[in-house]
């Protein structure tokens, strides 16, 4: 594989790894090739996230190498509704810088993902396209400290250097502008998977809005404040959408990509860059306060995945599949035949003899108070097995209606 | 104990003797031909059932009261839990009187009482707050008063039909912030009101789902679960049940019995609910913690107010109450505060032909003085009642995803028989909810 890139990469000065995926509205490019973390696996992660959504048809453009000769990496920007920053590395050249520059004004939408905030410290245009960055000798000389204290904004212009993290652990991000399109719709707090805590992060903040922040807590070496996670900038008539999550290191797991707030807020970030909307609906896995969730395919869970793992439930495992199934059941529950079509598939876990007694009466819960006539023969014939004749009279009592007073 | 307390204390219990009872050493004084008022010079004669946190602080709160009240008998399913009631009794009389009881049907056949505190966890509330009040107990009764609308119903119809005084725990009422604030509003102080916002609190974090472990020996688990559907015990009793659907609705049913309660008592909708209930929860998704983390619904009314109430990171003023009327807004907390758009509208005077709200400035005296003089207490079973239903028909709403209709004057869900279910929740037997 590496041979054939370098091939390429001779041949065009570029590498670019065409999507050939049809009737998407917008085409997306992510931008990568250097970085100080591990961009051969982000990048593919970033694509995958956001070809998920069928909205997006994404490219890769890879750039040389570090030291390598630039002179011809010129990705065709405007071809793009959104440019994915995954690079933290050597200065483009001119051309390329304008052209990006360009596309920005001209309504290009950018997504800043996670280091390329650290990157390009010395040119101008792109630290107000991300707003804040860190590290890379960045200090008050390129703008102020933007974080939350109890709940007030804070612009501390204070001397110091900025970019900032302590050991990785999972964390509560909390949101600043609930109403906004990207996080409408969202839990206004959520467990985020183990990841850096993006901290003392500096920079123009122009044209910006802090859309969520993490506390960093002191006890994990963090600055006590809370910092900004998301956050969204116009440039001309651009839309940025910056992420300061996301983390992708050398180990073999990536629990910061791979968790569903992260997953979520970057595809619906992205479709905001791209079009100033969002139309994606919220999934039925997005975490809360109460802990955060992964998906480690970066695949939606199924019904039929549900289904299978309520049937085999017992009462030492996770219920998470059975707050799918209601999650499920109330998306429909305004839609008779939909919901009919639900109910079927939860007797048919009733009448399956490998399934779990605990099981059945998980299904047997929600089909008291959703449940049909449908329901009714299979529920009944519980009534002569011990272990389920509770729970099967709890759902026949429930849904004759309230009891008269 | 003071002189004077003890010769009291020392006339009650001769009385006893001579009736020739060893049951009770001191007769209840609403048994005692008054014509079920209590003379100012006797103590109340007082039993708690429930002694976890709650129910001691309440035992604390009524012991405080100058000697007004002597609890002769307390009731829990945990004998730890019991010893230190009876300790907390006991301390305060110096003796070693106070009973106790692992059942409650015991406590109420056996004990003469004119009224008894109690302090459970909500899916008990239907059972033991009706036959406390079917024993004609006046009762001190926690908030939330009920875990589904039809256990409220019933408990609301028994204390009408038994006439007894029935104070709920809501003693927000009883402080002066909330008091001023809703007196305020109510007497139109903001202008027509149009909407409120009910910040309450954000939702508990998870403990995933801890293994299966032995029943501690003080616990009566079967007694603990009584209605609820019997589980195997994860170490989830005391004040955690509040994280499970089956006992509570969580925080948002934990404080409709104050922020919703306030904003009722300004707003003058104590007597009547919503009409049309819609709204978003959000739910943890690993783990045997099940009420909503988040909640936000929206709550119409008959008269065109509408009410917000959601967890409290949802709202600029966070937690608390905020009456919104033509002419600006009231806020208020706990702490104390008491905040309006216009400092100036604080510090209107209410004339004496204006709605005067009862004034209580000790909600556990209150109780007492109610017993006492037959009044109506500061936060009567009706009002509390309506403040749950709000909590409940929200709840309703975001298990179905459903806009509710609700009758407030039937009290009945409008053409959605698969909502309407969840105004109820079957009993496990042999529990059953009396019929009154
Ligand atoms: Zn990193």
């Amino acid at each position: 594989m590496k041979k054939r890139y370098s091939l390429l990469l001779l041949l065009a000065g570029f590498f670019l790894l065409q999507s050939c995926q049809e009737n998407r509205a917008y085409r997306a490019l992510i931008v990568t090739g250097q970085s100080n973390h591990n961009w051969q696996a982000s990048a593919t992660i970033l694509k995958t996230i956001l070809d998920q959504t069928k909205l997006f048809s994404t490219d890769i453009a890879q750039t040389p190498k570090e030291k390598g000769d630039m002179s011809n990496f010129h990705p065709n920007f405007s071809k793009y509704s959104i440019v994915v920053m995954d690079y933290n590395g050597d200065s483009w050249p001119e051309a390329t810088k304008t052209a990006f520059l360009e596309y920005v004004k001209n309504g290009g939408g950018v997504v800043i993902y996670h280091e390329a905030d650290n990157s390009f410290p010395d040119w101008k245009e792109y630290n107000e396209i991300i707003g804040l960055g860190g590290w890379n000798h960045r200090s008050e000389k390129d703008g102020p400290y933007v974080y939350y204290s109890k709940n007030q904004l804070v612009i501390d212009t204070v001397k110091g250097s900025a970019g900032s993290h302590g050991p990785q652990h999972e964390y509560l991000v909390r949101a600043r502008k609930a109403d906004h399109p990207i996080l409408k719709g969202l839990p206004v707090a959520w467990m985020h998977g183990k990841d850096e805590l993006y901290s003392t992060l500096r920079g123009p903040a122009k044209n910006m809005e802090i859309l969520a922040t993490a506390y960093a807590d002191t006890a994990k070496r963090g600055t006590g404040r809370d910092e900004p996670m998301l956050m969204t900038i116009t440039y001309g008539k651009g839309r940025i959408f910056h992420t300061a999550m996301g983390h992708v290191g050398k180990d073999a797991t990536h629990p910061a990509t791979e968790c569903v707030g992260f997953i979520v807020t970057l595809q619906r970030g992205a479709e905001w860059a791209a079009c100033g909307n969002v139309t994606q609906t919220i999934p039925i896995d997005f975490p809360n306060v109460a802990g955060s969730v992964s998906r480690p395919e970066y695949k939606e869970v199924t019904l039929t995945e549900d289904l299978d793992k309520i049937a085999a439930y017992t009462i030492d495992k996770s219920t998470k599949y059975l707050t799918d199934l209601q999650a499920r059941i109330r998306q429909v529950s305004g839609n008779p035949a939909a919901l009919l079509d639900l109910e079927k598939q939860m007797v048919s876990i009733l009448k399956e003899t490998g399934a779990t007694v605990e099981g059945k009466k998980l299904i047997l819960k929600e089909l008291a108070w959703m449940g049909s006539d449908y329901c009714i023969p299979a529920v009944q014939e519980l009534l002569k097995n011990d272990e389920l004749k509770d729970a099967a009279t709890f759902t026949l009592e429930r849904m004759k209606g309230p009891r008269k007073i | 104990m003071t002189n004077s307390n003890r010769r009291s204390f020392l006339k009650n219990s001769a009385v006893a003797s001579v009736g020739a009872l060893v049951l009770p050493q001191i007769i209840p004084s609403t048994a005692m031909g008054m014509g079920g008022k209590l003379a100012p010079s006797n103590r109340l004669v007082m039993g708690a059932i429930g002694t976890g946190s709650q129910g001691k602080s309440n035992m604390r709160d009524f012991l405080e009261l100058n000697k007004e009240v002597q609890f002769v008998a307390v009731c829990d399913v945990d004998t730890n839990n019991l010893q230190k009631a009876k300790a907390l009794a006991d301390g305060a009389y110096v003796n070693n009187d106070c009973r106790t009881y692992g059942d409650y049907r015991e406590f109420l056949e056996k004990e003469k009482l004119d009224a008894v505190c109690i302090a459970l966890p909500d899916h008990w509330h239907g059972i033991i707050y009706t036959a406390a009040v079917e024993k004609k107990l006046h009762v001190y009764g926690e908030k939330p008063i009920c875990r589904t609308i039809r256990d409220g119903q019933t408990i609301v119809k028994a204390v009408q039909k038994n006439k007894i005084t029935w104070q709920t725990g809501s003693w927000q009422r009883s402080r002066p912030n909330f008091h001023r604030g809703a007196e305020l509003a109510i007497n139109g102080r903001l202008g027509k009101i149009h909407h409120i916002e009910v910040g309450l609190p954000n939702g508990n974090r998870g403990i995933g789902t801890p293994p299966v472990q032995d029943v501690p020996k003080e616990l009566n688990w079967d007694m603990w679960l009584g209605p609820a559907p019997k589980v195997a015990y994860r170490g989830v009793s005391h004040w955690n049940w509040r994280w499970i659907l089956e006992y509570s609705g969580g925080q948002l049913t934990d404080w409709a019995g104050h922020h919703i309660d306030i904003a009722n008592w300004g707003a003058g909708l104590e007597h009547t609910g919503p009409v049309e209930i819609v709204g978003e929860g959000v739910y943890p998704r690993e783990g045997i913690y099940n009420v909503p983390v988040e909640y936000d619904f929206n709550c119409k009314y008959a008269n065109g107010i509408e009410m917000r109430v959601c967890n409290e990171a949802r709202l600029e003023k966070g937690s608390g109450t905020t009456w919104y009327g033509d002419k600006g807004w009231i806020h208020v907390n706990r702490g104390e505060t008491l905040f309006a758009s216009d400092p100036k509208i604080l510090e209107e005077v209410i004339g004496e032909n204006e709605i005067h709200l009862i004034k209580s400035d000790n909600h556990w005296q209150n109780f007492v003085n109610c017993v006492r003089s037959g009044e109506k207490t500061i936060a009567p079973v009706e009002v509390a009642y309506r403040a749950i239903s709000v909590a409940l028909l929200g709840e309703i709403a975001m298990q179905t995803g459903q806009k509710i209709q609700w009758d407030p004057d039937k009290e009945e869900i409008i053409g959605n028989p698969m909502a309407a279910r969840l105004l109820d929740r079957p009993y496990r037997a042999p529990w059953q909810l009396p019929t009154i």
